[in-house]
Order: C-alpha cells, then structure tokens, then sequence
C-alpha cells in the first residue's frame, strides 16, 4: 500500500479525533501536501461536524419520576425481604433458646423424669425431637403469615 | 475489618458526593443523578435500540440494575463509563432475548459470502458535492436517518464518540472491547454512514 493510500485510511479517524502521535504528525505533513486528502479531510470532518450536532431526542417527561419509584419501589421490596429473612432466623433461634431453657426447667422441677403416653418427654432425645417438630411448625406459621403480608402489601402498591 | 472500610472511605474520597449518597441510599441523591443522566442514557439507549419504548424501559432496567450493583461499583471506575456499561450489557441481553443474535452482529455490513467487504468497495467515490450536500440539506436528520440503518455496533460507537464525547478509552470501557476494535468500529462506522448518506441522497451532477 503506497503512503497515500495508508493515509486516506487514517483520514476518517483523524476527523474524528482518534489519532494521536505519530500517525497524527504523520498525516498532518502528508495532508499539507497532498490537495486530494485535504479536500478528503475536509469531507470528514464535516461529517464529524454533522454527527456532534445531530437532533437530540430528549427523554420522555416523566420517565425520570417513574424510574425514580420503581428504584424505591423495589429497594423497599428488598429491604422488606432482607427484613422477613433475618425476622425469621432471629424468631427460629428464640424458639429453640425458649424451648432449651424450658427443658431445663422442666427436668429441675420433675426430678428428670415426666411420661406421657410411655415417653420421657425430660429426656434429651424425646425433648429433642418434641422440640424441633414445634419450632418447625412455628417457623412454617410464620413464613406463611409473612407471604401473606407481603403479597397483600405487593397488591397495595 | 476497620482497615478494609478505612481503604474503603478512601477510595470512595474521590468521587462525586452526590453518587456517594445514592450509594448509601439517599432518595434525593438518586433523582439527581437520574436527572443528570437522563437524557443522555436515553438518546444512548434509543441510537442502540432504535424503539422509544424498548429505550424507556431498558433505561428503567438499568437504573434498577445500577442501585442492585452500587455496592460492587469500583470507584476508581469512571461512574459514567460504569453507567453506560451497565445500559450497554442490558441492550446486548435484550438483543439476544429478542433476536437470538447479539449487538455486535455485523449481518449487514458483509456481503454474500458473510466476509466483510473492504472499506474501499464500501465507499463511494469521494466528491466535493458530497461536502456541499451535507451543508446544504437538513444534515442532522439525513444523518440520523442514515445512522439509523447502521448496524447496533456502529451506531453505538458513533453515539458514543460524537454525542457524548467520550475518548476512545471510555468507549472500549463502555462496550468491552479492545482500543483496537473501538477505532477499527469507528471507522467502519463512519464510512458505512458515508456510503449510506450518498446512496440515499445520490449525488447531483452539474
């Protein structure tokens, strides 16, 4: 490719600002001697000219506003959401404190020993398990009771 | 831990105090960093897309994927160039939902056997009343109409340097790609807005 040529493909990026350097240095002697790449020049840079003045199409009125309140809208979601999760392990781990601290009181005040139907409920294990079915069946109440605060809440918005 | 939100305060010395604020939550911070940018990520969104209601809700999409990601945002990042990516990864999800295709299809500027065609086959010989057309007629709208037949990848990055005047660097930022690509897509571009300026406005000959 002759010099000429290789720096007709540099023409349009130099109009457009993106040559620097020394394809920049370059070009600038070959365009004060070369009429055909100057008029070329020229061409381009009314293009740039052109593109940098193009009408602007402004944002539709109120888009910022609806924008703006859907953000809100699910930042409160999420913090809600945050809120339920962390409300629901703080509740899980107080039934299991509450439901520890009542065994112990329980094998205190009995002696270690309450049977019902053939069980002894003071001990470890049956305690253990009486224990996990309620604070699972607790946990699911609440988990449900919150769903349904939150879809009624979904609907309110 | 200390030491970690010390650096942390830091880095974030130096940027905007209003993006400070919307990072932490500020609704007031939030509308006005909306409203500084509005416009811009709009006409950005809508040279990408080319459908106001696609650009509209994109730009919302955005915005709710920028307040989802303001805790990960490096603030030694250009916001702008943070924000604009953001708008940029939105538009190519949504071009790959829409069209199984991507933004960086170039279908339309290669020819039959899926080559691109050289620049020089591209271009239509250059005329001094190519120059006078383009300062006689409505040139913004014969530009906009022609830049509106360019593919995403061309249109973007001409919107991006001319419109919103961002170096080559911010660019390749924005889009994700390297220096290279950006100045091999401009030009392209430019010659591909050129071609398509002089074949939808042929030339008059005296």
């Amino acid at each position: 490719m002759s010099e000429h040529e290789s720096m007709k493909e540099l023409l349009a990026l130099a109009a457009a600002g993106a040559l620097d350097g020394e394809p920049q240095r370059r070009l600038d002697e070959h365009v004060r001697d070369c009429p055909l790449c100057r008029r070329e020049l020229e061409i381009w840079s009314a293009y740039s000219h052109g593109l940098r003045r193009l009408p602007q199409p402004p944002a539709p009125g109120q888009l910022m506003e609806r924008t703006r309140a859907l953000v809100l809208q699910e930042r409160a979601t999420a913090a809600e959401r945050r809120w339920n999760d962390l409300m629901l392990g703080a509740l899980a781990l107080f039934a299991w404190t509450v439901g520890l601290s009542f065994w112990f009181l329980l094998r205190i005040f009995t002696g270690g020993e309450l049977v019902i139907m053939g069980a002894n409920l003071v001990r470890l294990g049956a305690w253990s398990v009486l224990s996990t079915i309620l604070v699972w069946l607790t946990a699911a109440a609440a988990a449900l009771a919150l769903g349904k605060r939150r879809r009624e809440l979904r609907r309110a918005l | 831990m200390i030491l970690a939100a010390a650096m942390n305060s830091e880095e974030w010395s130096g940027v905007d105090e209003t993006i400070v604020r919307m990072r932490k939550g500020d609704p007031d911070a939030l509308s006005a960093v909306i409203s500084r940018y509005q416009h811009r990520l709009y006409r950005y969104l809508l040279r990408l897309v080319r459908e106001p209601a696609t650009a509209d809700d994109l730009f919302q999409q955005t915005w709710l994927r920028v307040m989802e990601r303001i805790g990960r945002y490096d603030a030694r990042r250009n916001f702008e160039s943070w924000l604009f990516s953001v708008a940029h990864n939105l538009a190519v999800d949504f071009w790959r939902a829409r069209r199984g295709d991507s933004l960086d299809s170039t279908a339309d500027v290669n020819d039959q056997h899926g080559n691109p065609a050289p620049p020089g086959e591209r271009l239509p010989a250059a005329g001094p009343d190519a120059l006078e057309q383009l300062l006689d007629f409505e040139r913004g709208a014969m530009l906009a109409a022609c830049m509106n037949d360019l593919p995403a990848i061309h249109r973007e990055v001409l919107t991006l340097r001319f419109e919103e005047d961002m170096k080559l660097e911010e660019i390749a930022e924005v889009a994700g790609i390297p220096l290279s690509t950006v100045k091999s897509r401009l030009r392209r571009a430019l010659e591909g807005l050129r071609a398509g300026l002089e074949t939808r406005f042929p030339r008059r000959r005296a």
